[in-house]
């Protein structure tokens, strides 16, 4: 984990990629991609959905044919089945989808016992192996639970027990941490980085996370089937040199106007504002976005190093690849919602039960008209049991609720002509165009025949489809897709909008631009929306956010406010940044410090005195010779938040 | 081939199947189920033709001719009409399928020796049971006509009937039937049965097992390992055509307990010949496998292709002698013709090894072919 001292970095590379490129009939998906990876190295692909990271990998395991190019693993030339098949001993290959490689009716332990089969361990030897994976992913206690019955992170931890339980020499993991929340996806990566440490594993891992490029000691960022940039992690920050300047300004909509018109990537999060100034030191950064908001009431300033993502979208607009999404965004982000607006949803002690389990418990929370209602929370926690019975399309157990001014109860279909609904899987007509399908949704909700063809056009013009109208939806970019689905959910003009993960493994560019949209719906018309995501910098642009764990709320609160109660609570977060910060990591843990976690390549702790923190940090590093570069007092994040919440409820159900 | 990694691939399927209800159900219910609602409901008799009729005379000898029909096992007799368009509605409405009418003075003239035309109306919907249904009508009019004759003879030549039948007469059929000697359709056609069940059953269950582990993408975790494609073919196959064997059982009792089948033939020679083509049909499912991609198209394919041979190419409904010449030849196509010949020569004609080893030969060739080609195209490391 972006520590080079602990890995002894063999100059032989394992795998080594020469012009490789794939194609499915006339679709390209890979083209053109030269990639090494050194033994002992944790190796990462970064990129949205349709990037070719999965092509990728698949060759590599030898598990796909491609045309294009040169693949060796291990000195071997795949260039056939059959020379793919000399490999595969000293492999481990986890597919895409959480756990849908394992077998549901098969218990934990039967699922590791078949890996183990097909990979030949002596029984003594996997009885050891077992006993060890099991402990250190804390599934032990769940041996004889049917695979279908885990929860999303025990369902991940588990496909890499039976990717490891051969003990190979090159694990090639696919996605492993897509559709985890935030806390699972660090136990997991935690887990993953000791194996591979302890075993001098090599990996290939791919991820659409920007936030988890520091587990990487190097990485390629692909977009579209090519490669944008490729190295370590702050090398790949350096190819765009620049610096982040955040802050806040009043009138918002007044800043961002003024910014927008000198700088393409300009970002509201929130009450704050991002911007991403090139080729700027930060003093000289910060003082020229000063210039810009002349006259306006600004106020915490802050300059940093940009992060991945800034590098990956000023990459992508370099290449002319990100479209106008950046520039012609909306310029409402960021207003402050309507005060004392109707209150759209209302949620009364809803409850409901699956056979003997609880599934959601007695939530309450009401969300106004014109505002962003974020509902967090790991897999499992019961989200989509909420929306589900909000959106009537499952009775609650207990409780009651309101949306759009019906009764939830005894109004089913008066509700579903007054809301929006879009899922994850965006409910879209793959073989018809995006005319058609959005002409089908109006039809569906029934709208005026005479209003039909002025609110087909301003779905597209909402949306940002035109140009597209003509062409199938199944063959358009994920991102396209995407607003096509929100253009088709909005069609009929709810007052009400329920998202379900909207914005899983779409690139940040379509991420950003979607929630422009949401936004603009939000503020502009008036629209009250209710959305679940795991990406916690969107959880940002939430009016109020709701966490969730194990069917109830633990927090229900404006962003700002549950920063707030976090410091108040634990105390200041503090920012180290060192040359080890693996072994810095595990040194503070065993300090006892509250709340350490590994940010990038920064760890994070909680700290109720800072001053005295301070002095004790230095020495212990000092004593264990690692440099300190430099410790900073920061605003917690909300993953700072969502982490410290669930990780202070698990700790109390263990105590319990 | 190392037999410890086909054994894991196996037990892991076999596990799957028993705990997967809807698996299960696939495996054990559905096949009885096909079995019991075909063997029921595709009786080719014809029996009970529903009819009506008006009889213009009510006389002795117009109730006498009319009784002939509504005595008969062939006919149900529905009640009289009151007019002939009665008798247009409640054919329209397939209330009855067979109407007769009696003319007036039907006794009179009979009696006074002069000839008579009773008309009769059939519902020709149904080709097959028209057919049938006139030749009943036929067979009961000859015989009353006969009746008449054989009385008139007696009568003025004073001898005895059986003589005067004997003139008539003068040669007579005698017909023995074989193999079903009570021309039960239920025997033959749920002997059948087995044929079908076991075209469409294993290959249904092979298809979806394999596709399912490409559509979920666990198959990756054997393309990505050491596994053989053929430890993994076997290892995958060998619970369906164990789940098969078992049914073979199953749909014997079924047979020979519940629709009350003789069993005539050899039983081992039987069971074998019943494996060989379990072997072979489950070879049908694994060639969809390698052709579709999602479970709906496995489920949907595999009943296209194995359903429609077994029912019109086997010889079960239309016996492949009587196809035309380009429809026999696609029947010999099918595996499906030679097991139907295997079990009704078991079951109702007692054969054996020594008539049907030809049978069994050619659905070992059909094995051998399904199972080389499954084998030569499943790639682990495939285009997409």
């Amino acid at each position: 984990m972006g520590e080079a001292a602990l890995v002894s970095a063999a100059p032989d590379p394992l795998i080594r990629l020469r012009g490789f490129g794939k194609r499915y009939r006339k679709e390209v998906a890979v083209d053109g991609v030269e990639l090494e990876v050194r033994r002992g190295e944790i190796y990462g692909l970064i990129g949205p959905d349709g990037a070719g990271k999965s092509s990728l990998m698949k060759a590599v395991a030898g598990v796909l044919s491609f045309e294009a190019g040169e693949v060796e693993v291990f000195g071997v030339r795949l260039d056939s089945e059959a020379a793919a098949e000399r490999i595969k001993g000293r492999i481990g290959f986890m597919p895409q989808g959480l756990g849908l490689n394992l077998y549901a009716e098969l218990s934990v332990e039967e699922n590791i016992d078949f890996f183990a089969q097909l990979r030949e361990v002596p029984a003594d030897r996997l009885a050891e192996r077992k006993r060890r994976l099991l402990a250190m992913t804390r599934l032990a206690p769940f041996r004889d639970r049917p695979m279908k019955h885990l929860s999303g992170g025990m369902k991940q931890k588990l496909g890499l027990v039976c990717t490891l339980i051969h003990e190979p020499e090159l694990v090639i993991l696919d996605e492993p941490t897509t559709g985890v929340d935030p806390v699972s996806r660090r136990d997991f990566w935690a887990i993953l980085a000791e194996l591979l440490r302890e075993r001098g594993i090599t990996a290939l891992i791919s991820t659409a996370y920007m936030d988890e490029a520091a587990r990487f000691h190097r990485l390629s960022l692909m977009y579209e089937g090519r490669v944008l940039a490729a190295g370590e992690p702050d090398g790949i920050r350096q190819v765009v040199p620049g610096t982040l300047v955040t802050l806040q300004a009043r009138p918002q909509i007044e800043a961002l106007r003024r910014l927008r018109e000198h700088y393409p990537q300009v970002e509201a999060v929130g009450p704050q504002l991002r911007v991403f100034v090139e080729e700027a030191q930060s003093t000289e950064a910060e003082a020229a976005v000063r210039g810009e908001l002349e006259g306006l009431e600004v106020t915490a300033v802050m300059a940093d190093e940009p992060e991945l993502e800034d590098a990956f979208v000023a990459l992508l607009r370099r290449r002319g690849l990100a479209g106008k999404a950046t520039a012609e965004a909306s310029l409402l982000v960021g207003d402050d919602p309507p005060a004392g607006g109707a209150v759209a949803i209302e949620a009364r002690e809803l409850t409901r039960d699956f056979d003997g389990f609880r599934a959601v418990d007695r939530v309450s929370f009401r969300v106004a008209q014109g505002e962003i209602f974020g509902l967090l929370g790991a897999n499992g926690a019961g989200k989509t049991t909420v929306i589900k019975m909000l959106t009537g399309i499952l009775p609650p157990s207990g409780g009651e609720g309101q949306v759009a001014g019906a009764e939830m109860r005894s109004a089913g279909q008066a509700i579903k002509e007054r809301i929006g609904y879009m899922s994850q899987a965006f409910s879209l007509y793959q073989d018809m165009t995006v005319l058609e399908n959005i002409r089908l949704y109006a039809r569906i909700y029934a709208v005026p025949r005479r209003q039909l063809e002025k609110r087909i056009q301003w779905v597209i013009t909402m949306a940002g489809l035109q140009g597209v109208e003509q062409r199938l939806t199944g063959r358009l970019p994920m991102g396209i897709r995407q607003r096509l689905a929100l253009g088709c959910a909005l069609v009929h003009r709810p007052r009400v909008l329920f998202l379900d993960e909207p914005t899983s493994g779409v690139d940040p560019v379509g991420r950003r631009r979607f929630w422009d949209i949401l936004v603009k719906m939000a503020r502009l018309e008036g629209v009250a929306i209710l959305v679940t995501t795991h990406y916690m910098s969107e959880a940002e642009h939430c009016d109020h956010l709701a966490l969730m764990h194990a069917g109830r709320i633990i927090a229900d609160d404006p962003p700002e406010r549950l920063k707030q109660a976090l410091e108040a609570e634990a105390g200041r977060l503090l920012e180290i940044a060192t040359d080890r910060p693996l072994l810095a990591l595990e040194l503070l843990e065993r300090t006892g410090f509250q709340g350490v976690a590994l940010f990038g390549r920064k760890i994070h702790l909680l700290a109720r005195d800072p001053e005295q923190a301070r002095g004790r940090i230095e020495s212990l590093l000092r004593a264990e010779g690692v440099t300190l570069q430099h410790i900073t007092p920061r605003q917690p994040t909300l993953e700072d938040v969502f982490v410290y919440r669930i990780m202070a409820m698990e700790k109390k159900e263990r105590a319990a | 081939m190392n037999l410890r990694r086909t054994w894991a691939v196996a037990w892991k399927e076999w596990r799957e199947v028993m705990r997967d209800r809807l698996f299960f159900a696939m495996a054990f219910v559905v096949p009885s189920m096909i079995l019991l609602v075909l063997g029921y409901g595709l009786s080719l008799d014809v029996e009970n033709i529903p009819f009506a009729a008006i009889d213009q005379d009510k006389s002795a000898l117009s109730r006498d001719y009319l009784h002939r029909f509504i005595d008969s096992r062939y006919f149900d007799y529905r009640g009289e009409a009151r007019d002939e368009q009665e008798l247009d509605r409640l054919l329209a409405a397939s209330r009855i399928r067979f109407a007769i009418i009696i003319p007036p003075r039907f006794e009179e003239r009979l009696l006074a020796g002069r000839p008579v035309a009773v008309q009769s109306l059939i519902d020709g919907i149904f080709p097959y049971r028209t057919q049938v249904s006139k030749g009943y009508v036929a067979a009961i009019n000859a015989d009353f006509s006969t009746t008449l004759l054989v009385d008139y003879l007696a009568r003025k030549q004073g001898m005895s009937e059986a003589q005067a039948r004997r003139r008539i007469e003068p040669v007579r059929l005698e017909t023995r039937y074989l193999y079903n000697q009570a021309i039960r359709s239920t025997w033959s056609m749920s002997a059948g049965l087995i044929m079908l069940v076991l075209m469409v059953s294993p290959p249904f269950l092979t298809a979806l097992g394999v596709v399912r582990e490409r559509e979920n993408g666990s198959i990756y975790n054997i393309y990505a390992s050491t596994v053989s494609r053929g430890e993994f073919i076997l290892g995958k196959l060998l619970p369906y055509v164990f789940i098969s064997a078992i049914n073979i059982f199953v749909l014997w009792a079924f047979v020979v307990w519940l629709f009350g089948a003789p069993f005539k033939g050899d039983p081992i020679f039987f069971y074998l010949a019943s494996l060989v083509y379990v072997i072979c049909t489950a070879g049908i499912g694994l060639l969809v496998s390698l052709v579709v991609r999602t479970q709906a198209a496995a489920a949907l394919l595999t009943l296209v292709i194995t359903f429609i041979p077994a029912m019109l190419y086997s010889g079960l409904l239309v016996p492949v002698e009587s196809m035309s010449a380009d429809a026999r030849f696609q029947a010999h196509l099918f595996p499906t013709l030679y097991y139907l010949q295997i079990v009704w020569g078991s079951f109702l004609k007692g054969l054996g090894w020594s008539v049907l080893w030809g049978n069994v030969l050619a659905l070992m060739l059909y094995a051998v072919v399904l199972w080389s080609i499954g084998f030569l195209s499943f790639h682990k490391r495939p285009r997409q």
